[in-house]
């Protein structure tokens, strides 16, 4: 019997408090998957809201303080390519020179991986078994696709579902307007950016749009919501765990 | 009060003018698939832009050297070299030709460095009558406007717009029709071009080691600017100068490219000091000025690579802020992503408080730019020198660093979410929230929160464990 | 007002605290640049009906209008032609030195007078021509080189070849022969390499002009309009055999 994959949910700000059920989807599909999942305790944050805003040294000690928590794991999966992005791309700056965990922000960056990343890259996964039906479309989260260089696995992934219509979402890979920060600094701007989003959204007929994000899904829900459009914002975890997720 | 600080309030005009949304929606849309189809057809694309990048950087480790060469060898052409540390004294060398060879009139060809300087202001002012010649140009000069696009700077106008600013200016009726206002156009610069006494440009590239000065154009302009005048200006920033004729040949191969999908532009001028002997056109004297304004500072600083821009416009097209905004909301000489880095090197930090921010970081930026400026990079390090500057609001700065204790803590990250949500609970409608105070009211005035959730995922682990 | 003393060694103490962002080197110049152009023109001389045929389609994308006559006896037919269609009784021409052919023994007789550029630079001949270049429909140039890639015509001033010939007339008509095919850019920088390493020629004239086609713009709604400032059209005629 072969040992099990090991991994470490490191499940992100936006996923704890927000969309717990995000969280619960992937521990359950990881499961189905043959993997064995943990969750490190006293999780917070991967410290991406204040490193874009300029704040430093401040995200410098939330990563000095996340790093230590996934020193004893193999794999470390993250729902959101943009927290993925700064565990990988600038953990390692931010700390490096750390005497304390320099070295394990190295290895942390390594080990870390985005779910659709982990699941087609890692575990050689492309078909998922899920009950989800419907016609999707799927939107591309800045910094999975431009800071992990990933584009194709989500697409994978949603294409290999029997029960799942994938169409091409037009302008996929255009920002949603979120930018962290930048949502609530420039708020009509954000608005408006998301307005063209949206419009896109609409003009495929699906009905739901799937990210690998929790801040492009909240931006995206929240004017589709607003506009009381029956459109869903969903995670790529979502749609593969199925209704196990609720 | 700086002029970005206005940025909100300029952004908000920009969103509520429906011409401007769907000039804006057209011309990106536009010039992004004409760039696109062009590199897709061009296998060599990817490779060149890595090859651009290189030689910004090799010329920017010797710059010096290759500063030195250039002035060298226009001299060695019959040009003249002039050293301008600042605007100012870019200004008062061109005012100082005007008054000793009793200049009138000057004919510019479109130049972001002369924006830069504000040099129009300067040649009315004492009493030269300067006309712009790049027909998007003439328009906002006739209109008194500044340009919202690099590359095309009246986007932002209709051709109705147009018909009744010529029909104004030249005092005859012209039907809203492109081709007849571009006629009227050439007949009247026609005149200018052949009346004035001075040309003045801007330089795409000046080779460093034959002289030669490259005008990149499309419309002709560049090239009667530079041949019929008997004065020929180019006022160039130091960061334009590359090394050799071969390097020159891997920037054209991807500049036109990148900022219109053309293959090459229309014109590529290579301007080789004043006219020979024997020669019908040509100036009698050609004047480089070589500009600092701030450039040298970034060298050895945080926006070096800045410093490779080629002014093409690529970032600015794709940019989802740019596109929703256009160039006039930024309020500086340079809009868009690039602009955002240009205004911090040339005005300061304090001049892009708000700018530094006006930005998703989503990249669509870099990954366009020929040269690979990795500008979201550069934003968050302005950030974070508005922060260690003390530029950014004192309320913000300590908003950030309370939400950083909490968010390295996680009995405070725990307690902060307990907290948020009892106090929500007045705020919940129908699982959403729809209209909160303070801060978060900015978010919820134009969509739905989701509310805090009554289990956290840290919560619901004991049941998944 | 910063010398040039001062405002070098700034940039100097600038660049040496300056850490590299990467090690760079510019593009690898060729070491023997006239013999590199040689090669090149030998390599043309065996691949130039190859080039011709992709600078035809190249200069017929950007609204060129292409012509081919088997001899120089040929091209002022061509031109008169182009005359006729357009009413025009006058053009102004490159000197016949330059041109490589004298259009005025075929033109003139037709009611199409020509003003050839004068050569000795005085100011009244200067004078004179400009205005003629100014009425003119049509001018008429060689070119200098051909670059089959982008569909560009090359062409260098200097005495006898001014540059308002192919700027200033609505019309502009460059007249070449297989010599001038150049394939792609990079051989365009190994003949600027080697021009500018041959200390006589590289004096010669204050400009040089890469034209792709006629002047144009998008700056009105982005609507393309031709003919801004520079020509409207932009004729070549190749002249050799098959």
């Amino acid at each position: 019997m072969k040992n099990p994959v090991r991994a470490s949910l490191l499940v992100t700000c936006l996923v704890d408090l927000f969309y717990p059920e995000i969280g619960v989807a992937i521990v359950k599909l990881l499961r189905r998957l043959g993997v064995a999942v943990d969750f490190p305790p006293s999780q917070t944050c991967c410290g991406l809201p204040l490193f874009n805003s300029g704040y430093h040294e401040e995200a410098a000690r939330v990563a000095r303080r996340m790093i230590p928590l996934f020193s004893g794991s193999e794999h470390v999966v993250v729902p959101s390519g943009s927290c993925a992005w700064m565990i990988k791309k600038e953990y390692p700056g931010l700390v490096g020179d750390d005497p304390a965990v320099g070295a394990q922000a190295r290895t942390l960056a390594e080990r870390t991986h985005e779910l659709s990343q982990f699941l087609v890259k890692v575990l050689g996964v492309t078909r998922v078994e899920t009950d989800f039906r419907g016609r999707v479309a799927y939107h591309d989260s800045c910094h999975l696709l431009r800071g992990l260089g990933e584009s194709q696995s989500p697409r994978t992934l949603l294409g290999g579902l029997p029960g799942v219509e994938l169409v091409e979402l037009p302008g996929a890979d255009e920002c949603c307007g979120f930018g962290g920060s930048f949502s609530v600094r420039f708020p009509e701007v954000s608005t408006s950016i998301l307005d063209k989003k949206i419009a896109n959204i609409e003009k495929t007929g699906a009905g739901g749009v799937v990210a690998c994000d929790a801040g492009c899904l909240m931006q995206m829900s929240g004017g589709l919501s607003r506009k009381g459009s029956p459109v869903k914002a969903l995670h790529l975890a979502q749609i593969l765990a199925g209704s196990a997720s609720s | 009060m700086t002029a970005s600080s206005r940025f909100g309030e300029r952004a908000a005009v920009a969103l509520k003018d429906a011409y401007l949304q769907e000039a804006l929606t057209i011309a990106t849309t536009k010039f992004i698939g004409l760039r696109k189809d062009s590199f897709a057809g061009f296998p060599e694309g990817e490779g060149l832009r890595d090859q651009a990048r290189a030689i910004k950087e090799a010329t920017l480790q010797k710059l010096d050297h290759y500063l030195e060469q250039v002035a060298d060898n226009v001299e060695r052409l019959g040009g003249h070299v002039h050293w301008a540390a600042t605007a100012e004294e870019a200004r008062e060398t061109i005012l100082g030709l005007c008054r000793d060879r009793g200049v009138k009139m000057a004919v510019k060809s479109k130049s972001m460095a002369t924006e830069e300087i504000e040099l129009n202001e300067a040649l009315e002012r004492a009493g030269v009558t300067p006309i712009e010649t790049d027909l998007g140009e003439y328009i906002i000069q006739l209109a008194h406007e500044k340009p919202s696009h690099i590359i095309a700077p009246a986007i932002h106008k209709t051709k109705g717009q147009v018909a009744d600013l010529f029909s104004r200016e030249l005092k005859e009726r012209f039907a809203a029709d492109p081709e007849v206002l571009t006629a009227a156009a050439r007949k009247e610069l026609r005149q200018k071009f052949l009346q004035a006494d001075m040309g003045i440009t801007g330089a795409n590239f000046a080779v460093a080691d034959t002289g030669t000065v490259v005008l990149v154009t499309n419309e002709g302009n560049g090239r009667m600017v530079t041949s019929l005048p008997r004065i020929h200006v180019a006022v160039m920033g130091i960061e334009k100068v590359i090394p050799s004729m071969t390097d020159l040949m891997v920037f054209l191969a991807i500049l036109a490219r990148s900022a219109t999908g053309q293959k090459l532009s229309v014109y590529t001028t290579l301007v080789r000091g004043p006219r020979r002997s024997g020669e019908v056109d040509g100036p009698e004297e050609f004047h480089l000025i070589l500009m600092d304004n701030g450039r040298s500072r970034q060298i050895a600083g945080a926006l070096r690579e800045a410093l490779y821009c080629l002014r093409c416009g690529a970032c600015l097209n794709v940019c989802p802020v740019y596109r929703q905004i256009g160039g006039h909301a930024y309020g500086e000489t340079y809009p868009g992503p690039i602009g955002i880095l240009l205004t911090a090197m040339l005005k300061g930090d304090r001049a892009v408080k708000d700018l530094a921010h006006a930005s998703s970081l989503c990249g669509a930026c870099q990954e366009v730019c020929p040269v690979g400026i990795d500008i979201p990079r550069m934003l968050i390090a302005l950030r974070h020198r508005l922060d260690r500057e003390r530029i950014a609001p004192l309320g913000e700065r300590l908003m950030f660093r309370i939400f950083g204790r909490v968010l390295a803590s996680p009995a405070l990250f725990r307690l902060g979410a307990a907290l948020g949500r009892l106090a929500q609970r007045p705020f919940v409608r129908d699982g959403r929230l729809r209209s909160l105070p303070l801060l978060f009211g900015r978010w919820t005035r134009s969509r739905d929160l989701p509310p805090l959730a009554r289990r956290t995922f840290s919560e619901r682990w004991k049941d998944l464990a | 007002m910063a010398t040039r003393g001062e405002f070098l060694e700034k940039i100097r103490r600038e660049v040496r605290r300056a850490p590299g962002l990467f090690a760079a080197s510019p593009a690898a110049r060729p070491d023997r640049p006239t013999e590199a152009a040689a090669a090149a023109r030998r390599q043309m001389a065996e691949r130039w009906p190859e080039a011709l045929e992709r600078f035809r389609q190249e200069f017929e994308r950007v609204n060129g209008i292409f012509h081919r006559v088997a001899g120089l006896d040929e091209v002022a037919g061509v031109i008169g032609d182009i005359a006729r269609e357009k009413g025009a009784r006058e053009l102004v021409a490159w000197a016949p030195g330059e041109l490589g052919l004298d259009l005025r023994p075929s033109l003139e007789p037709q009611g199409v007078s020509i003003a050839v550029a004068p050569t000795d630079g005085r100011d009244d001949a200067r004078r004179r021509h400009r205005e003629a270049a100014a009425r003119a429909p049509i001018g008429v140039t060689g070119a200098d080189f051909a670059l089959a890639e982008t569909g560009t015509l090359i062409l260098i001033s200097g005495a006898g070849r001014p540059r308002s010939t192919s700027l200033l007339p609505e019309t502009h008509v460059a007249v070449f022969d297989r010599e001038r095919l150049l394939e792609t850019l990079e051989q365009v920088g190994v003949m600027l390499e080697a021009l500018h390493a041959d200390a006589e020629r590289s004096m010669s004239g204050g400009v040089i002009s890469f034209i792709t086609g006629p002047s144009r713009t998008a700056d009105i709604e982005l609507t393309l309009t031709r003919g801004v400032h520079g020509p409207k059209e932009v004729h070549a005629i190749f002249v050799g055999t098959r």
